[in-house]
């Protein structure tokens, strides 16, 4: 039980330990690390790592309430494995102690990887397996421990919690305005649990209707704004499906209410409804009391459904993607093998749904409702790309965080659910990739448009490995009701306040602000390609492409030295100049160098 | 009889093919719907009020014009006139809508009213009059015209004359040889440094490449002078100097085509790479291969014996290679776009293009394993010495040395190994419509494997995918000498022609012009959408090209190491590393090496994959040794090359060239800014300017013909707009829907109007 010795490693060890997320965070971390207690910090020499690309590597391993940490010394460099215990989703001994008194164990890991270790076991010792340490670290929730984010002290020059401000950010839509007001009526969580505090709904819907709206919509989650175009007023709202039922019931608020958002918007006589799921899909929500909007009693609406499907085809496909990518890529039928997860067939059609929403809002005019069954999954993922699409502040790197912040976490997201953050039942079926789906749409869109995006690919990675880890507190709980209640922003860190103290490194240089510059993607199978800088980053047979931004940078430096110099000349000319003939020394300080921006 | 429709003034620039640079000012003339001709060229057949089809959808968008058929090109001339601004760059010896008749692959006729089509042929009859005519074409475009208001008559005239030119029957019926016959001269010297690019027709470009690459033991022989040895071999090559001119003529005989060995090139280490022919004499094979091994044994310098590579058995054929080709070209460019979509990825390999490409680059690099890793010399051996061998010599050669991937070495590598190497470009490409089993894409495919390469390591190439496609392309235009022809002697003979016949009696030889006279098709500024702004280092190829030998090691990266440690980070990965440190896999060798070998889980490791794993855990050096990865979830369809022409898989204002535009104008920025720079040193070094001359650094005389970037910074400062026609096609469009403005919306609304989704 090497307690400080084992947290020492982990700082000392920086430059060889080698994940850029975490390795540039130990610099913070160092502080963390001493003054959060590791008392349960446990090392174990002699574990051997079996690498699926390497073969067996022994070394040791140590196990803090953050991380595991494998490193074998005797290699040169050291090998060394780190990853944040939050990113284990199952902990597994694979069969009996060998001949040798070893004990093997799997971790089935949330980033697309298994990991497999073997070591030495004695029976009946008092000491237990490190790998009962890990299942303990590793699933703080079933354990009722403390997730780590609310050890995770470290103090960042900016605070993240702080970068969506709701008001702030209705304001820069424009909002509230003669259509449009901004309500309070949820600020107790009453009208609906899941939504936030503050609400943008239509203006002559008094908030005593609200309430009613809510009654029938599932979990109450009423149709409120998303974005409003700054020219046409088109908007996109989002909620969740209509209660209908078997029966086809009606809600005279409801329907008043969807025709209040039609009527915002004076450019178009026409609503546009688009519900994500499968018509199947949607019909037999109706036994279960849920259901779509007909087209009779919402007179003026069109209802379109966008075929993506639910959280259980897509966790199912992720699980197939997983065997296609990791550990080894099948040399042969590689495409056909891709194709058959239908990986990046959700993502076209999440793409695809996304584009058309918003090519109704900017070249129809046209005002959109989006929804699914609860409005949190598919919805999110949809209503929040089409404003990727619509709005180049979402593409900067603040914007993106604000997307973030409002689209998936404060409208409910149910991120504790989706990826059980901390819960030892991996099989649970409210589990799935919703999120990951999205940044994958994400990471097609900057593929299309390199330089429409002021983040890079690192950032999306990054954003990822975070959504796992547990160290911060963003991603943490099911909604914005819970995560007060947990006072995280005052009991965790944002990890918004992480990137953006050194935002430099998720900046892309290529980065060209176009004002009103609407993206079409083209969602076609052409077009799109598996992330392998995400899911296929384990293997050593990749190498990361050089990244055209690095080399921007590179040229940039470049031209500031250049500038620099021709400056100096250019003064040392004028001085000259001005010595001899007085009448010429106003010209030479009139060339600055026209091209430097 | 031919315009009855009011002309448009037109704002078209005549910029008369031939005359390089010396650009008019655009001038408002009225033009007549008549075909720009070249010289030599004359019309054969037209026909007018044709529409030409734009796009898939609606006939709003089509074009009304006039139909020629020349001797050289399909031609359609319109009364509407693209757009210059959007249609940016421009071939001079091609207008926007024409398509030269060696390019077209397949005619076909239709008459809708009859339900009749037709594939037409050379020399055949055509009993209908047809409707529309659907030209399919070798660069992968396809055209439609429709004759609904032409006269019939006059519609199937130009349909039979298009069918009888496109497939000539004797090489002298190309057009090649009426424009050349008529003008072509050979850019004198090296004004202008266009022509750098050696054409190994001298001893002296041969020898200077042995110079280069240090080849001590290997000399330059004639014997071949006049063709009197091979008819299929240069008449300058290299071979082993211990071989005497004696001993080459006796050798000859046994192989293939009376092929010798042919030196293409040498490793620092003193490592050859040769290619050779199959031995025809079976009884003498032995003896043969054991006298001509022992040649390149004695030509390096340990001695150690070569490593021969049987191409013919380890690679697909080119009859493969051509089917994997026609699947791909059917399902990219062919095929309805929508039907494809849904398995789209499995269509894809079912091609088999990929992993043909893959086996390439595979067999690549287990040469580039032996010539570098274990610093033997190798020889490629291919039946005939002609195709295969030609795709792999200069896959080696890109990957072990940069000076290939300079523009200007690239040209060089492709005359060597392509041009002198005798690949039958006349045969491979199919130009007299002779045999369909002698036809095969190999020179795409090695352009292909290129691009991957390119893909996967930017900065290393000096020149563009836009290049890479436009030097394809230009196979199809066929007044080239460098692809018209099936070997060095074929070219001789016909160029030999030309002077006897000599209408104009001039003193000198006429020859075809190489492609790498770029100026015969572009001006000096669509040329510069050839040069990449991410390639690095321009002074590193100088030096190799000065003779040193020494610059092609895997330099230590100094100035762009901080890009290398970015990329590392990029990886994100628990085995990620520092560039600081030996990467991650560099474990994998020790591991190998060390007593105890561990059980490898996934595949046999050979020694050339751990050689690959070690390479790839090291950062790459633009400079030194380039090595593709060939996972399978690495090599990806050169979807620019293949899906350039399709207006659905356009994306505006975005694709890979939105961050070349970028990086472009900074790159020419800095250009303008060391130009500045230099004249201030000019400047100042003479104390005091001359009194009343401006000081130059106000007057703007950047000479911006030399800037090396397309896409310039533009007088105005400020953020740099990017330009609305940049397309993930440009500069290539899926001609009509860019000319018209409302296009932005027209594959979304296609798509939005259900199918498929």
């Amino acid at each position: 039980m090497e307690k400080s010795g084992s947290a020492d490693s982990l700082g000392s060890k920086r430059s060889s330990s080698r994940q850029p997320s975490v390795d540039s965070l130990t610099r913070y971390r160092c502080v963390t690390v001493t003054c959060v207690s590791l008392c349960h910090g446990v090392a174990a020499s002699d574990v051997t790592y079996i690498c699926p690309f390497l073969g067996a590597i022994r070394g040791s391993l140590t196990v803090t309430n953050y991380r595991l940490f494998f490193k074998c010394l005797d290699k040169d460099p050291a090998f060394v494995l780190d990853l944040p215990v939050g990113v284990i989703s199952r902990v597994e001994k694979i069969g009996a102690i060998s001949a040798q008194g070893e004990v093997s164990f799997g971790l089935v890991c949330k980033d697309i990887r298994n990991l497999r270790f073997a070591h030495r076991y004695q029976e009946g010792s008092l000491k237990k397996s490190i790998f009962e340490l890990v299942n303990k670290f590793a699933f703080p929730v079933s354990n009722a421990l403390r997730m780590f984010a609310f050890e995770y002290g470290q103090p960042f020059p900016e605070n993240g919690w702080k970068v969506y401000d709701p008001l702030a950010e209705y304001k820069r839509q424009g909002l509230p305005n003669e259509s449009w007001r901004i309500t309070k009526a949820n600020e107790h969580y009453d009208v609906c649990e899941t939504y936030p505090a503050t609400l943008v709904v239509p203006a002559n819907i008094p908030d005593e209707e609200l309430k009613r709206v809510a009654a029938f919509r599932a979990k109450g989650r009423i149709p409120v704004l998303s974005w409003i175009h700054p020219e046409t007023q088109a908007t996109v709202t989002r909620c969740s499906q209509p209660m209908v039922g078997v029966n086809g019931k009606r809600s005279k608020e409801d329907e008043k209410h969807l025709q209040a958002i039609m009527d915002a918007n004076a450019q178009s006589h026409k609503l546009f409804i688009f519900d994500a799921r499968p018509p199947v899909n949607a019909a037999a929500n109706k036994m279960k009391g849920g259901g779509f909007e007909s087209e009779d009693a919402y007179q003026n609406a069109e209802l379109v459904f966008l075929d993506i499907h639910n959280i259980h085809v897509m966790r199912e496909s992720l699980r197939k993607l997983k065997e296609v990518v990791y550990p080894n890529i099948e040399e042969s039928h590689w495409l056909s093998n891709l194709e058959s997860t239908h990986w990046l067939e959700h993502i076209k059609l999440i793409l695809a749904g996304a584009l058309r929403i918003a090519d109704k809002v900017e070249s129809g005019k046209t005002s959109v409702v989006v929804h699914c069954s609860d409005g949190w999954d598919r919805t999110a993922q949809l209503s929040s790309l089409a404003m990727l699409m619509l709005d180049g502040f979402y593409r900067t790197l603040r914007g993106f965080q604000v997307l973030v912040e409002k689209e998936w976490l404060s409208f409910g997201h149910r991120f504790q659910l989706r990826i059980g953050h901390g819960d030892r039942n991996h099989t649970d079926a409210d589990r799935s990739p919703v999120f990951l789906q999205f940044i994958d749409c994400v990471w097609q869109m900057t593929r299309q448009f390199p330089a429409a995006f002021e983040f890079n690919e690192f950032f999306l990675i990054t954003i990822l490995d975070h959504l796992y880890s547990c160290l911060f507190g963003t991603f943490l709980c099911n909604s914005e009701q819970q995560r007060l209640e947990e006072d995280l922003p005052k009991r965790t860190v944002s990890l918004w306040s992480y990137i953006n103290s050194q935002h430099e490194e998720f900046t892309n240089p290529l980065y060209v602000d176009y004002a009103n510059h609407v993206l079409y993607p083209v969602v076609s199978m052409r077009h799109l390609e598996l992330w392998v800088g995400y899911y296929i980053r384990w293997n050593p047979r990749m190498r990361p492409q050089e990244p055209l931004h690095q080399h921007y940078r590179e040229l940039l430096a470049k031209r500031a030295e250049l500038q620099r110099k021709v400056e100096e000349l250019q003064r040392e000319v004028a001085g000259r100049v001005a010595v001899a003939p007085p009448e010429k020394a106003g010209s030479p300080a009139g060339s600055p160098v026209q091209t430097c921006v | 009889m031919f315009s009855i429709k009011p002309l448009k003034p037109t704002l078209k620039s005549c910029v008369p093919p031939l005359q390089p640079d010396m650009k008019k000012a655009p001038q408002l003339t009225i033009r007549k719907l008549e075909a720009k001709l070249l010289p030599g060229e004359i019309v054969v057949s037209e026909v007018n009020f044709v529409r030409k089809c734009m796009g898939t959808g609606c006939s709003q968008d089509d074009l009304w014009g006039k139909l020629i058929c020349t001797n050289f090109k399909v031609s359609f001339v319109s009364h509407e006139v693209l757009d210059r601004q959007v249609f940016q760059y421009r071939n001079r010896l091609l207008g926007d809508h024409d398509v030269p008749l060696a390019c077209v692959e397949q005619l076909v006729t239709v008459n809708e009213a009859k339900g009749k089509q037709k594939v037409l042929l050379s020399n055949r009859k055509l009993k209908f009059s047809p409707t529309e005519l659907v030209l399919y074409c070798k660069d992968l475009r396809v055209l439609r015209f429709r004759f609904d208001e032409a006269g019939p008559e006059s519609s199937r005239k130009v349909c039979l004359a298009i069918a009888h030119y496109a497939q000539p029957t004797d090489p002298r019926l190309l057009f090649g040889f009426e424009y050349v016959g008529k003008l072509y001269r050979p850019p004198a010297g090296e004004h202008g440094g266009r022509l750098q690019t050696p054409l190994f027709i001298c001893p002296s470009d041969w020898d200077r490449e042995v110079k280069r690459t240090g080849a001590t033991e290997w000399r330059v022989c004639s014997v071949n002078e006049g063709y009197a040895v091979s008819p299929s071999l240069p008449e300058h090559f290299v071979v082993p100097a211990s071989l005497a001119d004696q001993d080459l003529k006796q050798l000859s005989c046994s192989f293939v085509g009376q092929r010798l060995p042919l030196w293409c090139w040498n490793h620092l280490n003193g490592s050859a790479l040769v290619r050779t022919a199959g031995i025809r004499d079976v009884a003498e094979q032995r003896k043969l291969e054991q006298r001509v091994c022992n040649a390149i044994t004695k030509s390096h310098p340990k001695r150690s014996s070569a490593h021969k590579v049987h191409l013919d058995r380890s690679l697909p054929s080119i009859r493969d290679v051509r089917a994997s080709f026609v699947r791909l070209r059917q399902l990219c460019a062919i095929g309805p776009y929508q039907e494809s979509e849904d398995k789209w990825l499995s269509s894809v390999e079912s091609t088999g293009w990929l992993d043909n490409v893959r086996a390439f680059l595979q067999q690549s690099v287990e040469v580039v394993y032996m010539l570098e890793g274990k610093h033997v010399s190798v020889i490629l051996q291919e039946e005939e010495d002609r195709d295969l061998s030609c795709v792999i010599s200069c896959l080696v050669q890109l990957m072990l040395d940069p000076h290939f991937r300079s523009l200007v070495g690239f040209q060089s590598l492709v005359q060597k190994e392509w041009v002198m190497g005798g690949h039958r470009f006349l045969d491979r490409c199919n130009h007299l419509k002779r045999s369909e089993g002698e036809e095969s894409p190999m020179f795409l495919l090695f352009l292909d494997c290129v691009w991957q390469l390119m893909r996967q390591h930017p900065a290393a190439f000096e020149f563009t995918e836009i290049y890479l496609a436009v030097l394809c392309d230009s196979m199809w235009i066929p007044v080239f000498s460098t692809f018209l022809f099936n070997c060095p002697r074929q070219w001789a003979e016909y160029s030999q022609d030309f002077t006897q016949s000599g209408q104009q009696g001039e003193d000198r030889a006429v020859r075809f012009p190489p492609v790498w006279d770029w100026s015969q098709q572009f001006s000096l500024r669509d040329q510069t959408l050839f040069n990449s702004p991410m390639y690095v280092g321009k002074g590193v190829a100088a030096r190799v090209q000065n003779g040193g030998v020494r610059t092609f090691r895997r330099a230590k990266p100094k100035i762009y190491s901080s890009m290398v440690r970015g990329t590392a980070s990029m990886q994100n990965g628990v085995l990620g590393a520092h560039a600081t440190l030996p990467r991650r896999n560099s474990l994998v060798l020790r591991l190998l090496s060390g007593s105890e070998t561990p059980a490898q889980p996934d595949s046999p490791d050979s020694a050339s994959q751990c050689f690959v794993r070690d390479w790839l855990s090291r950062p790459a050096d633009p400079h030194g040794l380039l090595l593709p990865e060939l996972l399978p979830s690495h090599l990806q369809l050169w979807r620019f090359y293949f899906l350039r022409w399709v207006s659905e898989a356009r994306i505006a204002r975005g694709g890979p060239i939105t961050a070349l535009h970028r990086l472009s104008l900074l790159v020419d920025e800095i250009e303008t800014l060391q130009a500045r720079l230099r004249q201030y040193g000019g400047t100042s070094t003479p104390p005091g300017l001359p009194p009343g001359s401006p000081d130059p650094g106000l007057t703007h005389r950047m000479p911006s013909e030399q800037s090396k970037m397309y896409f310039k910074t533009g007088p105005l400062a400020g953020p740099p707009q990017q330009p609305e026609y940049l397309s993930s096609s440009f500069p290539f469009s899926p001609v009509g829907n860019l000319s018209r403005p409302s296009t932005l919306g027209t594959p979304l609304s296609k798509l939005l109007s259900g199918a498929g989704l």
